[in-house]
């Protein structure tokens, strides 16, 4: 699916977000992403979405170097990439049947898309995404009338009627509850088992990562840390990963006491103390 | 572990500024030849009291009445068709004014436009600016001179002149609106493949929108004072009518008419609150 090779990225007048990152993502594959904030996480998924351009390096999405994409070609490329944002990102002035049918953009002529905004092209394809997050009755609200959790499900009512092949969620529950977090998380898990998509997320909650994904890249100062299996993420691993970051170190040490804030919808695990 | 106080930072505004502004404010009090004792010495305020004395009582004749209602009329029309001409005008050369559209921003993060291509979007933009700081350096009363030249006397130069000038106020404040809307909501929907008009259409324009309608109103209320003037030069309304009455000293019919304007400024002002209070 991708195949990243030395990407490097500098912001005007900043250090370097991303220095060297090089990492290989089979088609169907579920990878959690997780590291101290300003790790440089979130740009490297505004990488992977082709909405960032990198400094350096090669972005190869299913064989092809996107730097030599056309315009045209990138906006394809695109459609078949679906992003769920920490902040929702929607546009709170459109009701939710807009926001949701907005993952037709990448596939509607110009003209579709003006007439949608005035009577919705396929309401019902976006009540039944509505319906599969568990918010069908909220087709027709004003979207800024929503709660955070809720808007999260919208973003990710829109990324089912996108149909992408790949998801990519950045910290789709650092907004949420406990209860929900642990709801969103699974619920995208099984709608990408389900349809055989590729799922990569970024986590700031290393008990969630660990809990539900087969592979864990750890990502620290713009550089891949480790890449493993859960089974061997090891509690040295992780204070190397957080060390200096007070907030995660504290989140650490709560794993390693046995307190789990997302209680027993997470498997137990490995590598700490029951 | 004890910090040093972070530096304090250096004034926004410098001593040497504020002096400066105060030499303008005390120069500019000399150029224009300020002399509160004209205005409020015996003399002066003789001169007031008694043109005030003569207005009155307002003339409300038959005549006088109809006249100051067709005018009534007339430049209520003008205010609203100037107005909505502005719009027209400003909303296409807006979208030439905003940077954020055509060559930086987040909608350019993904691919930035080439060298060539850029060159000619930030000249694009040049022109734009270009062309509504024209427009809205011409005022209103000298669009209408000209255009009383070019399409004869009446309300419709009025129109043209209101909607050149204020054209060229919305189109800059249009522009700014759309470069200040939030940009997360844009990158997400460039992110499902939209392209750029999609994304003008889906995230920059419903954000913006509520504003474009509350500087429209503004204008509008502007405006309305502004068409009651346009007739000093010709083009048509209340201004004309004022013009006359003023020229011939028909003070009685003078005061009927500064009624007129008084009362539909009270109803612009009316409508636009009730109209911003429903759309925006």
């Amino acid at each position: 699916m991708y195949e990243l090779r030395g990407i490097r990225k500098v912001f005007a007048g900043g250090e370097a977000a991303l220095d060297g990152v090089s990492l290989a993502v089979g088609r169907g594959e579920h990878v959690a992403f997780v590291g101290p904030s300003g790790a440089g996480k979130t740009t490297l998924f505004r990488i992977l979405n082709l909405t960032l351009r990198p400094t350096a390096g090669t972005l190869v999405l299913d064989g092809r170097d996107v730097a030599g994409l056309s315009d045209a070609e990138l906006r394809r490329a695109r459609t078949r990439i679906g992003t769920i944002y920490q902040r929702q990102n929607l546009v709170g002035r459109l009701r939710v049947v807009h926001n949701v049918l907005a993952g037709n953009l990448g596939r509607w002529s110009t003209a579709t898309a003006l007439a949608s905004l005035v009577r919705p092209r396929g309401a019902e394809e976006a009540a039944r995404a509505l319906e599969q997050v568990g918010m069908p009755e909220k087709l027709w609200a004003r979207t800024d009338e929503l709660s955070g959790g809720q808007q999260q499900r919208v973003a990710i009512a829109r990324v089912l009627v996108q149909n992408p092949d790949v998801i990519l969620a950045d910290e789709p529950v650092s907004s949420v509850d406990p209860s929900l977090a642990v709801t969103i998380v699974s619920l995208l898990r099984d709608l990408s088992h389900e349809r055989r998509k590729t799922l990569l997320m970024n986590l700031h909650s290393v008990e969630l990562a660990l809990a539900y994904f087969p592979r864990i890249v750890g990502i620290r100062d713009g550089r891949i840390h480790f890449d493993l299996a859960p089974a061997r993420v090891t509690r040295e691993l992780l204070a190397e990963l957080y060390a200096g970051h007070r907030d995660d170190e504290l989140q650490l040490e709560r794993l390693q006491d046995g307190t789990r804030p997302f209680g027993g919808a997470c498997r137990p695990l490995p590598g700490f103390a029951e | 572990m004890a910090r040093p106080a972070p530096a304090r930072p250096a004034r926004a505004f410098p001593l040497w500024a504020g002096a400066g502004f105060a030499a303008l404010l005390v120069w500019s009090w000399h150029g224009t030849g300020v002399d509160p004792a004209a205005l409020f010495g015996p003399e002066g305020l003789g001169q007031i009291a008694a043109y005030v004395r003569k207005l009155f009582p307002p003339d409300l004749s038959a005549h006088a009445l109809r006249d100051a209602a067709s005018g009534a009329v007339e430049t209520f029309a003008i205010s609203l068709i100037g107005s909505l001409l502005s719009v027209g005008i400003a909303a296409p050369l807006s979208l030439l004014a905003t940077r954020t559209l055509l060559y930086r921003g987040i909608l350019f993060e993904g691919r930035p436009p080439g060298p060539g291509a850029r060159a000619r979007r930030v000249a694009l933009y040049a022109a734009g600016k270009a062309t509504l700081r024209v427009l809205r350096t011409i005022p209103e009363i000298v669009w209408a001179l000209i255009f009383v030249f070019m399409v004869g006397l009446g309300p419709f130069p009025g129109v043209l002149a209101l909607g050149f000038h204020t054209g060229g106020v919305l189109g800059k404040l249009f522009g700014e609106v759309l470069e200040d809307v939030d940009p997360a909501p844009l990158e997400a929907l460039q992110a499902t493949g939209a392209t750029r008009f999609q994304v003008l259409v889906y995230g920059v324009l419903p954000q913006a929108l509520p504003q474009f309608v509350s500087y429209t109103l503004y204008r509008w209320e502007v405006n309305i004072r502004a068409a009651a003037m346009m007739g000093f030069v010709g083009a048509g309304g209340l201004g004309q009518r004022i013009h006359v009455a003023i020229s011939l000293f028909h003070e009685h019919q003078l005061l009927t008419l500064i009624l007129a304007i008084y009362l539909i400024v009270t109803l612009v002002d009316a409508l636009s609150a009730y109209l911003r209070a429903r759309l925006v």
